[in-house]
This record gives structure tokens, sequence and C-alpha cells, in this order.
């Protein structure tokens, strides 16, 4: 059998979870009602336990205490029994699907941000500052010790009351039980720190606290790091011994085992490795702790096939692996794998749009499915077939939006026909895949092209389609996505016209060639700007990235920015802030930039070869005007329904005879530049009802 | 001068027709024994030819109305003719007058028989062989005819001897033509053999459990008949034509060619080199001994193209069938190819079981020679170290239903039904197929327990890929297994464990009572326990497994279930007793013959003629060999998924006192 080793069940303490796959302890940044796992949670929940799913853990960094802040990223709050009964649907949820759920749970430590909600003092064992969160902290006194460890036992206690088959303790990501591990962070000399054993014992009162609480039929875990990756951090012989120490209990029923640690942004970038990453990166230091422990092992990170899940597990690595981001793309998964539909899966691409997310304090979503985490507003993951008319639907652009309307009109039952100006699928995607390190992007073009093609939906590429091309296929309903075009002409004195400068889509499509000496001008701070600044300089041309903006990439998320930089700075590109792209003249063979302060009103002057402008998209509305006054509905989104997931009222005119025309809608960047979310979430809720 | 002619004539060719009836007695004989009743049998024998097998032949009314003419009129006319021709009781006074009158009716109803024997043949289908019997119209007419004129002296119509000597002559000639074929030619190996050997084969039976008895209705044994391992002395399976027993060569005899068997089976339809009817006659070769070149029927077909050609094999009774080396009598890839579905022996007039007969030859192959083609080693191989076809970790049958908290017979020790999960459990399609039904069955509230990882594969494809050892060591594993519970019924969702624990295990002591999960669902909802939606999806059709229908006679309630769940079934063509297999029988997956075309791709043809989107079925091994078909017209699924979907999980009020009522049962007790 293809996936024996995934679907293999596995006994973790006195549980038995169904399979090998495991979504891993991460924030959802959903809990509501001061950290209940309300309705959108349980939602969010279910549905990977009706796809499959064996073990979800739960509310990453979940506190147990109230000096443990919640509500800067909603996660769970076990520091009360209000939490119990909202555990108790969470667990009867995921218990229906035959799906098992733990929590994690934690303090944090010095982990967090202090200035707000109930303005804590954050705590750590020496009162070091933490650098991600820029928090400040006070030196933890033995009696807040002793408080805390009680906080974890009561927490654990709840979640047991609460129907939960176990708890993960979190001594990973520098919260407060690694925080006492590590020498870098714990320079106490009493009992609680100083030797091994010193340094173990907080983590240790712990687990004895807890386990003492809940007893031997309630799983308890842990979560730890492989290696710190820091120079004077953990490294993997440390977190062998300490994992060993740990195990030597009996008490702890798993690892989850995570490669790097993450209290800098360089460091915080290899715990959720990007697209840039290779597969499984830290697979060899989770597998060097089970050769320690004699409990299972589970580990994520960037594990999103499961072919590869398979390899890993047959090869015996590890016992159980994570698919946590694979399951935000796509919460079926497993079920898609037993079904024999494994091309069918909505695989993970890492553009981590879901952490990035999280650092900032926003809910997780996916880049690339508009339904997770959307589940309790009834978005769904498996479109059902309509049981009205059957409608003749047109798309034009097979951008994101474009694509995810073809689907979405095809699932319900509809005949689409989808028109792309270019040979292939992916609009702006594919300019974005360009770029080095970037090219798994193109894995959300290349799911759609898979199931547009299942769907039998007319792809008619290389073809632009006019208003008479659109008449002529008599249409219901048309759909506009054809998205913009690069906005060089916001400012004449770049000199757009004259041909002095050139759009990042000119260099990333290669319809110009590179320079020898080039400035990029990036006022969007978005992916673009650092892509094409990257790609010109693997193409060997010296760069300078400026943006009026406070950093290049300002835009570009927590464990995304770092990748970049760790690229640009290798290549010597130099990147540069404050200044605005004044003007732009000719000299010679030379293009001259004049750039101005914006907040000296400086000017200064750069002789180049090339000016790249990346000033974002401006919307391609021609197509939209030619058609808006032959609709029915005027191009109008009803933006009530639309916002409330209802059906738009206009598709009911469709029924009426007499009524002549076709509904016109737009999506994505030809009404406005927004990202590909937008325009998959726009493209979802409106077409659902078709 | 007839008076004198036709007693000689009639009875020299009766004692011909003895002295024939003897050799072929002896020549069966060279089979091993098989005792039967004899006076029981011949008892018997009248009401199988009217019931059992006039229900065969009577699917086909042109032949079966055109049979009772023309045999019914030959047998009263033969008869007749010895009273009336042989012993000179032809006075036209008398009661001799009433007997000429009754035998010119007799041969006049046989001659109209004989012409639409004689319209059959103008044209024939390409099912039946020729050869021989294209001249047997003429005979039967020759016979009638010439029987008919003969006896119109006897009652007076014309003068004796018809007026001239010369006419009596030619006609007694044309009586001898007809008495050489009908009589003489009955025992000596013409056309006619079939009558008698049929007559005999349907008294002394292999399977007399097989025909309806005035007490009950139509009987069914369709199980294989286990080897005596133990018995040093008996062949391991059939490895010569005198190694099938006596009555199983006496049955191939009776064949009277007609093709039926042809016709429906699947391997021949698809171009493997299999023909049933061509089987049977190289069997009846061997037993005679000779080549096959006087075979005037479709032969083997080619799997390049084409067929086999004729006169190239060749036997006898002590030679072996299948040789080590070059040719004998078949070539193995034959005996492989066939699917154990038993559409063959459903159409045969004669009750002939050529599947039986293809099983023992697969024993000898297996057992003896070790000669199980392409993967059948290996599944072999396995089912010996894992006790699973697939060669799976054995405590990983249960691995699919880790979040489905069933109980286990070991924990448990009594239920009322004991869920039989198959090998599907190793398989993710049929997992879906188990899982859906634990669901239906929780519907219901029915107490089941499954053995888990106690359960072992039932035997199924290792009999039928010849390997009685195996098979039994498996049986006598899992009915040891069986042995410590206590439950009221199995229930399986896998036609093939269905029908070998139910008819194969008690040959090795496990009596069981089986239900099919479709037959039992259909309980359920009849006893008022499912609460089903009713459709809302497309056309659907359904598709009958072998060994749930043919082999069990269970056509009714998979649509039972269906109509249940307000599906209205757009039956295919080939549906009920006449379906076609899906090519998943019999091991044919795993021996693999190359055919022409592949056998579950007719099936899904078959489907497709009907314009359904959807076809239930409900065998694991169907759905996976329709599922394997390419760019199939329809979905596939199974029948316990159709209903788990159709549960009505909000049932109605009524539903709560319903099953508000057993628990108050229990109260007053």
């Amino acid at each position: 059998m293809a996936f024996d080793a995934l679907l293999e069940p596995i006994q973790i303490g006195k549980q038995t979870i169904r399979n090998r796959v495991v979504s891993t302890a991460h924030a959802e940044v959903h809990a509501t009602d001061g950290g209940m796992t309300t309705e959108r949670y349980v939602k969010y929940y279910e549905e990977k336990a009706k796809g499959g799913c064996g073990l979800s853990i739960c509310g990453g960094s979940s506190v147990v205490s109230i000096d443990s802040p919640q509500a800067w990223w909603s996660s769970v709050n076990l520091s009360t029994d209000r939490i119990i009964p909202h555990f108790q649907n969470l667990a009867d949820a995921v218990h229906k699907h035959g799906g098992k759920i733990m929590i994690q749970i934690t303090h944090m430590g010095r982990r967090s941000r202090w200035d707000g909600y109930d303005w804590p003092v954050l705590l750590s064992p020496s009162g070091i500052r933490e650098p991600v969160h820029r928090s400040t902290c006070k030196t933890i006194e033995e009696e807040e010790i002793w408080r805390i460890v009680g906080d974890f036992a009561q927490a654990a206690r709840r979640a047991k009351e609460g129907g939960l088959d176990g708890v993960e303790l979190s001594a990973v990501h520098q919260h407060l039980i690694d925080q006492f591990w590590s020498p870098r962070v714990n320079k106490r000399t009493d009992q609680w720190g100083g030797s091994f054993e010193n340094r173990m014992r907080f983590g240790m009162e712990v687990l004895k606290a807890v386990c003492a609480e809940v007893g031997d039929d309630f799983v308890v875990g842990m979560r730890i790091c492989g290696d710190e990756f820091h120079p004077d951090g953990l490294t993997h012989e440390d977190m062998k011994q300490i994992a060993a120490y740990y195990d030597a209990t009996g008490q702890v029923d798993f690892f989850g085992v995570i490669g790097s640690g993450c209290d800098t942004h360089n460091s915080l970038a290899n715990v959720i490795p990007n697209m840039s990453y290779p597969p499984e990166p830290f697979l060899h230091l989770a597998a060097g702790i089970k050769e320690v422990v004699s409990v299972p092992v589970i580990h994520a990170q960037n594990i999103k096939d499961p072919n590869q899940a398979q390899r890993i597990l047959e090869g015996g690595y590890v016992d159980m692996v994570g698919m946590t981001r694979a399951h935000i793309a796509d919460p079926h998964l497993i079920a898609k794998v037993k079904m024999g539909q494994v091309d069918q899966i909505k695989q993970c691409v890492g553009a981590n749009y879901c952490i990035d997310r999280q650092y900032q304090g926003l809910d997780v979503l996916c880049i690339q499915n508009a339904a997770t985490s959307r589940e309790y507003m009834g978005l769904p993951h498996i479109i059902d077939k309509s049981e009205g008319a059957k409608r003749k639907v047109v798309v034009v652009g097979g951008g994101p939006g474009g694509m995810e309307a073809a689907r979405v009109a095809a699932e319900r039952g509809h005949a689409v026909t989808l028109f792309e100006a270019e040979q292939q699928l992916g609009g702006q995607i594919t300019l974005a895949a360009k770029a080095p390190q970037r090219d798994q992007i193109a894995g959300i073009t290349r799911w759609y092209q898979l199931e547009l093609t299942r769907l039998k939906v007319d792809l008619r590429l290389a073809t632009c389609a006019d208003e008479a091309t659109i008449q002529d296929l008599r249409p219901d309903i048309v759909i506009l996505a054809t998205g913009g075009q690069p906005f060089l002409s916001q400012v004449a004195e770049w000199g757009a016209e004259e041909g002095l400068i050139v759009s990042s889509w000119d260099i990333l499509g290669g319809k110009v060639e590179p320079g020898k000496n080039v400035l990029v001008y990036d006022t969007i701070c978005e992916f673009s700007g650092v892509s094409v600044a990257d790609y010109l300089a693997d193409k060997g041309a010296k760069v300078e990235i400026v943006t009026d903006d406070v950093k290049p990439g300002a835009a570009v998320g927590g464990t995304n920015f770092p990748t970049f930089y760790r690229s640009l700075y290798e290549k010597e590109v130099i990147m540069t802030s404050d200044l605005a792209l004044h003007k732009v003249y000719r000299e010679g063979d030379s293009l001259v930039a004049v750039l101005e302060n914006e907040y000296t009103g400086t000017q200064e002057e750069r002789v180049t070869d090339q000016i790249v402008v990346e000033n974002g998209v401006r919307p391609d509305e021609a197509l939209y005007y030619a058609l808006k006054d032959q609709s029915r509905n005027h191009g109008q989104v009803d933006l009530e329904a639309l916002y409330a997931i209802r059906p738009q009222p206009c598709l009911a005119s469709l029924d009426e005879e007499q009524e002549d025309g076709f509904l016109l809608f737009r999506l994505g960047d030809c009404t406005a530049q927004r990202n590909i979310h937008a325009a998959i979430y726009d493209a979802l809720r409106l077409c659902k009802d078709f | 001068m007839l008076d004198i002619l036709l007693p000689i004539l009639i009875f020299s060719a009766l004692a011909l027709a003895a002295i024939g009836a003897l050799r072929r007695i002896r020549l069966w004989r060279q089979g091993r024994p098989s005792p039967v009743p004899i006076a029981k049998g011949l008892a018997a024998m009248p009401r199988r030819y009217l019931v059992d097998l006039h229900h065969v032949v009577a699917r086909d009314k042109y032949i079966s109305n055109t049979h009772v003419a023309t045999a019914g009129g030959f047998v009263a006319a033969a008869v007749l003719m010895i009273l009336v021709h042989g012993l000179g009781l032809g006075a036209s006074q008398g009661l001799g007058g009433v007997l000429g009158w009754l035998l010119l009716a007799a041969s006049a109803c046989m001659f109209v028989g004989s012409l639409f024997v004689a319209k059959r043949r103008r044209n024939p289908p390409p099912r039946l062989s020729k050869g021989p019997w294209m001249r047997l119209p003429k005979s039967l007419m020759a016979f009638s005819l010439g029987v008919f004129v003969i006896t119109l002296p006897s009652v007076g119509a014309l003068p004796a001897d018809l007026g001239s000597w010369i006419v009596a002559l030619v006609l007694a000639g044309v009586v001898a033509w007809g008495l050489a074929e009908m009589v003489f030619g009955m025992t000596w190996g013409g056309p006619m053999k079939h009558a008698f050997a049929g007559a005999l084969h349907l008294a002394f039976h292999r399977r007399p459990e097989r025909f309806s008895t005035q007490e009950g209705g139509p009987g069914r044994s369709t199980g294989l008949k286990a080897l005596d391992l133990d018995d040093e002395r008996a062949p391991l399976g059939v490895e010569t034509p005198k190694d099938f027993t006596w009555n199983q060569l006496l049955g191939f005899d009776a064949c009277v060619q007609c093709g039926r068997c042809e016709a429906a089976c699947p391997a021949f339809a698809a171009g493997q080199p299999l023909n049933p009817k061509k089987l049977i006659q190289d069997m009846v070769v061997g037993m005679v001994g000779g080549s096959d070149g006087h075979y005037a029927g479709s032969p083997y077909p080619a799997p390049e193209g084409g067929y086999k050609p004729i006169g190239e094999h060749g036997g006898d009774p002590h030679g072996p069938i299948v040789a080590r080396q070059g040719v004998a009598l078949v070539d193995a890839e034959t005996l492989w190819s066939c699917t154990t579905c038993r559409a063959c022996v459903e159409e045969c007039p004669m009750m002939i079981e050529h599947v039986d007969a293809i099983v023992d030859m697969r024993r000898f192959l297996t057992l003896e020679r070790g000669n199980t083609p392409n993967k059948g080693g290996e599944v072999l191989d396995n089912l010996i170290a894992t006790d699973n076809p697939g060669g799976f970790d054995p405590g990983s049958r249960l691995n699919w239903a880790a979040d489905q908290n069933l109980a286990l017979m070991a924990d448990r020790k009594e239920a009322d039904v004991l869920l039989w999960l198959g090998d599907g459990a190793f398989d993710m399609r049929n997992q879906r197929t188990l899982r859906a039904l634990v669901k239906v069955l929780r519907a219901a509230d029915v107490d089941f327990a499954v053995l888990g990882n106690e359960e072992r594969d039932s035997g199924d494809v290792a009999r039928r890929l010849g390997d009685e050892a195996t098979f039994q060591r498996l049986a006598k594993r899992n009915i040891a297994t069986l042995s410590q519970y206590r439950f009221k019924h199995i229930v399986t969702c896998d036609p093939h464990s269905f029908h070998v624990l139910k008819n194969e295990y008690g040959a090795l002591g496990g009596h069981y009572s089986v239900f099919h999960h479709s037959t039992y669902i259909a309980d359920l909802f009849d006893g008022g326990r499912l609460h089903l939606k009713t459709w809302k999806g497309g056309r659907v059709t359904y598709h009958d497994p072998c060994y749930l229908g043919r082999y069990n006679g269970e056509y009714e309630a998979p649509r039972r279930v269906l109509q249940a769940l307000g599906i209205e079934v757009k039956e295919m063509t080939r549906s009920g007793y006449r379906s076609r297999c899906c090519g998943g029988g019999g091991g044919a997956p795993i021996t693999d013959v190359p055919g022409k075309r592949r056998i579950p791709d007719m099936r899904m043809e078959d489907v497709s003629e009907t314009g359904a989107e959807l076809v239930a079925v409900g065998c694991p091994q169907c759905t996976a060999m329709l599922e394997g078909v390419v760019d199939a017209s329809a979905e596939v699924r199974d029948i316990a998924e159709l209903v788990a979907e159709g549960l009505n999980e909000d049932p109605d009020p009524g539903r709560a006192t319903r099953r508000a009522q057993p628990s108050e049962e229990v109260m007053t007790l």
C-alpha cells in the first residue's frame, strides 16, 4: 500500500492516533472572548479532523498564567476554568470525526509584549531582553516560579476536564521552560540556574506537577528544539542530553522536535521554513533526538507532501510528521491520500502568508485557500454541485482570482470558459516565481492548472478576450480578473514615456535584459521589489534597492524578509531607505536618478545604466467599462451579501427569462491592487453560490 | 416387407446402441470413483430434466419450443415405434390403431420441430458448433418423416409396403439413416450423444444439491469440493483426464455444444485464450483419446489476435492435460484465464460444471508443479507468510479503523454480529466502504464486533488459484478463531469471503449464518432500523457481483436497498444472473493472462450504455476492477457508501420512540 507508513496508527501514552500525521501547535489567532476556543476555532480544527488528520495539537503558545498575555495573538487562555466548556465543544467536534486533539500549554516568560491589556511585567530567569518582541522583563522570583508550576498543573487539569486528549508543554521558541534551559538567557546562580540539573529544574517541576495532576491516562508531551543555532545557545548535543534527561522520568509521552531557536529575526525564519528552504531541512535534528528517547518523536518543518512524509516515516527518522502548513493549505490532505486523489491536494507552497500574519497579531489565513479558518462563516473546502440551472460562465484573466473563480464555478457544475492573454495560467504569480528562491510560489498555479483540467474548464490560453468574443459565447455570468499594468506613469519626471525606466515586470518577465549597474526603486516594499533586486543581483548586476519607506521589503513578513536579506546581503545589494525617486534623466550612455531624502529634502544622484521602478499595479479597466452598461447588474457587487457569504441577490435574475444580458463581476487587481489571498477570497465567496 | 425390415432395423439399432452405451460407460469409468445413489438419481432425473434443465433452456424460447417438439416427439415416436413397428402391435384396429395414430402424431410433431432446427441451422449464431451438428436437422427430418410415412399403412391410410417394395426399401433406408443418427449415434458419439449422456448426467450429477426439489425452492451448490489432503493415494488435483471423477467425465460428454457458455464467458469476449465450450470438448477428446481436429466450434482466442489453430492439441485419458513442455490437451493459460464467474455454469443447459473442472486442473498445476503464473506464486507465498494476499503486516488489518473504536471479539467474546472485514481492510479504497458500513451498522444500533488482527484471509484466492492446502490451512485457523466466540451472524461486504464462509467452510467444520452486507442492510431497513434520505444524484445502475449473484442467488437485496434510497436502478442488459464479471474473480487479475481487451473495460461499457453516472457495487474486487478503468463515464460506489451517505442523521421524532422501544422491553424483563 502506497502510504502504509503514513496511515499506520500509533500509540501515544494511552491514546491511539489513527495515522502518523499531526497538525502541530501554531498560534491560530482565532481564540475570542478572552482566549476561549469559540466557534471559529472549533470549526477550523473540526475541518482537519474531518479531512483525516490524525492528531491536532492546537493552541500554539496557549497560556497557563495571567502574566503570560494571551490577547496580543488571540491565543487560548488556560488560566481560567471558563475554558473547560469551550474545550468540550472542541474535543467533541474533533472526536466526532475520529481525530485526536491536544493543546500546547506554556508560560512565555519574556517572549511577548508588555505594553497592553493588563500591562504585565514580563518574567525571565535573568531579566535579559528578548529582541524579536523588543521585550524587557524582570528576573523571576522563587515564589513566581512555584506559582507558575502550579498554573501549569491547573491548565493541564482544565484541558483534561475539557475532554482534550493531552497537553504539550512548550519548551521551544524560547518560552519560560527553555529560557531556564539556556545558559545564554539563564545566568542564575541559585538552584534554578548554573548546573545542568539546576537549569532543568523548572521544566522538571512543571512536568512532575502536571503529571501528578492529570494522572496516567492523559497524554503529556513536550516540544523542544533540536539545536538553537546560536553560538552561545543550546547545541544539538545539549538538546539530546536534555531530551534523554526528561525521557528518563518516563513521564513524557512524546517529544515534538523543531530545528532552530527563534529569538532573533534570522533564527525565527528557520522555525517556519519558507519556500527558500529545502524539504525537511532539520529532520536530522529530530532524528538525533529520536536516537536518545524511548517515546514517539514528532517533527514538523517543511513537510508538505504525502510522498515526502511517507519517505520520512518509512526511513524511521521520526515517528510522526507534522504537516501543519500543509493542512492550512488543504485540511483534507489525508482524505485525498485515502481517496487516491493525491493530485488534487492543494499543496503548501511555503509563502508563509499564514505565519507572517500571525506575527502581526492577525488571524492565520492561507494565501491560496480562502476557506481555511473561515469554515465557521460557511465557506466550503469542498464545493457542492449547484442544484440550479447550469450556467455559461466566462472568466477573463488566468491569475489567482480568475483561476479560483473558474474552479469554483466549474465545481458548481457550470460550463466555464477562461481566457488568458499569456501562454500559461498564473498572472503575476508567474512573474513572482522568476525570482531566486521564489519558484515554489508557482505551485499555486500548478494546482489550479490540474484542477481546471480535471474540471474540464475550457482554457483559452494566449487569447485576449474582447467585448465581441465574450458576447459570442452568450454568457450568463462574466467575471473579469484582468489584473493591471505596472504603474510607471504616476510621476512624469520618472521618464517612463521616454523609456528611461523599466518595470519589475519587464525584468522578471524577461522582456528587458538586466543592466550591469542597476537602481531598483521600490515604493511598495512587498515581495516584488526585493524579488527583482535579488533577481538582478543573481544575474550579476550591481544593485542598489532604494525606498522611500522605512526599509526595503518593509511589508514582507517576519519569516520571509530574513531570507531575502540573507540573499541580498550576500550578493552585496545596497539597501537604502528614506529616499524618494524624484527624477530620472539621461546623460550620455548613463541614466541618472535624482533621489530626495524623505525627511530633509536633500537631493542626491546615482549614475546607473538601468532604473527599475516598482510602483504597484494600475488596474486594467477598459474591458470592464466596455461591458458594464450591458450587464444586468452594471458590474456592481452587493457588499452586504458578499461580506456575509450570502448569494449575490442579482443571481436570482438569471432565472427570469424576460431579462436579457449577463451578470458582470470584477475580481483581483483589475479593481484595485491587493494580493493573492484577496483575489482568491473574493472569487470564492462570490462564486460559491453560482 | 417393411414388417420384416423394420423390426430388424429397430432391434439392431437398439443392440448397437446398447454396445455403444457400454463402451461409453467404460470411457466414463476411467475416471475416479464418486459414489452416487443410482436409484435415487434415476428417480430424480425426470424432475431435474423437466424443471431445472428446462428452466435454463427456456431462456431461449425459440430453441426451447423447438426442443420440446423435437425431443418430445422423438422420445414418444421412438417408444411407439418399438411397439408398433418393432413388436408389431401396429394392427390397424384396436389398440394398434390408436398406437399408430399416436406414432403419426409424435413423428409429425418431431418433424415440425426439426423444421425449426433446420431453420436455426441455416444461419447459425457463431456460438453454435458446426460439423456433424449441421446434418442433425436432416437426420431428424429423415427419422420423423420416414417413421411418419411407414406408419401410415398401420392406420390404414396407405396400403402395406406403400404399394411398392422399392418405395418401402427407400423408406426403410431413410428410417435406417434416422435410426443410425438417433439411436446408434446416441451412444457412439454422434450429436445425439447429448441425450444419452445428458440424461445420465442429470441422474448422477456431482452436485445433486443444485437441483430443485419438490419440498423447496431452487437448490444451489456452488462451493468447490474439498480435496482430501490426507489421502496419500488421491492425486492433488487433476493431471490427466482420468483424474476427474467418472461423473465429471460423464458431464463433459453431455455437452451439446450450444455455445451459450462461450457467449457468456467474459474471458472469451476479452480475447483471452479461453472458450468454455472448447475446454469441455477438449476434455472429451482427452477422455476418448485423439486430437481436437474434429472440433467445429469457435477455438480459443489467441492473445496476439485471431484464434489458436485447431488440430495441434490432443491427448489421451492417461496423458497430462497440460504439457510440461510443448502442447498437450490444453494450454495452462487457458485454465488461468478463467475468472470463476460461473457465467458458463449458469447458462449451461446440460448442467456441466466448468469452473470446478478448471479449479481441479489448477490444483494440479499449483500443488504438484508449482506453476501458478505471474503474481500467483507471490500471492500464495504472501498468504503462507502473512495470511493475506498482499503480504501486509498481519498486525495492520485494523489500521484503517484506529479512529473507529471497533469492539473486538477478543474483548467482547460475544456480539449479535461478527463483522468480517476481509482483505479489503488493507486497501484504501475498500476502507472507505468499511467505514461506511460501520457507520450504517451504528446508525441501526447493531451490536457488532470484529476479529481485527485475529482475522485471516478467507482462503478464497488461494482456493481458486488451486492452492487447496493454503485454503484449508486458512479456513481451519479462521474456524478455530471463530469457534472461540459467540455471535448470531457474520456480516461482510466481501462476496468472496461471504461465499467461502457460507458455503465452503462447512466441509471443514465451520457452519455459520452469513450475510452479505446488502442483505443485512436490506433487512435492517425493512425492520425500520435505518432512516434514509431520498437520493438526489443522477442515474444509477447496479453491477451484480458474481459471488453474490450467480454463486449465492442474491440479486434482490441490493436492489431493495437502492430502492429504499429512492434510486430507480437503470439495469444493464447483462444484469442479474446474466451479469458480466468485472474480471476480478478467481485470481484472474493475479495470473493476468493477456487478451485483446480488459474485462472491466467491457463492463464499464455496459455501464455507460445505460447512461448511468454511478454504478453501485457490492464487492471490493468489483470496485477495484471497475475503478481501474481509465476515463470511465460513471463513478463506482459500494452500496454501503450510498447508504451511509443517505442516512438521515437528523431523524424524525418517530425514530426516537422506535429506538426507545427495545430499552423498554429490556426494562420489563
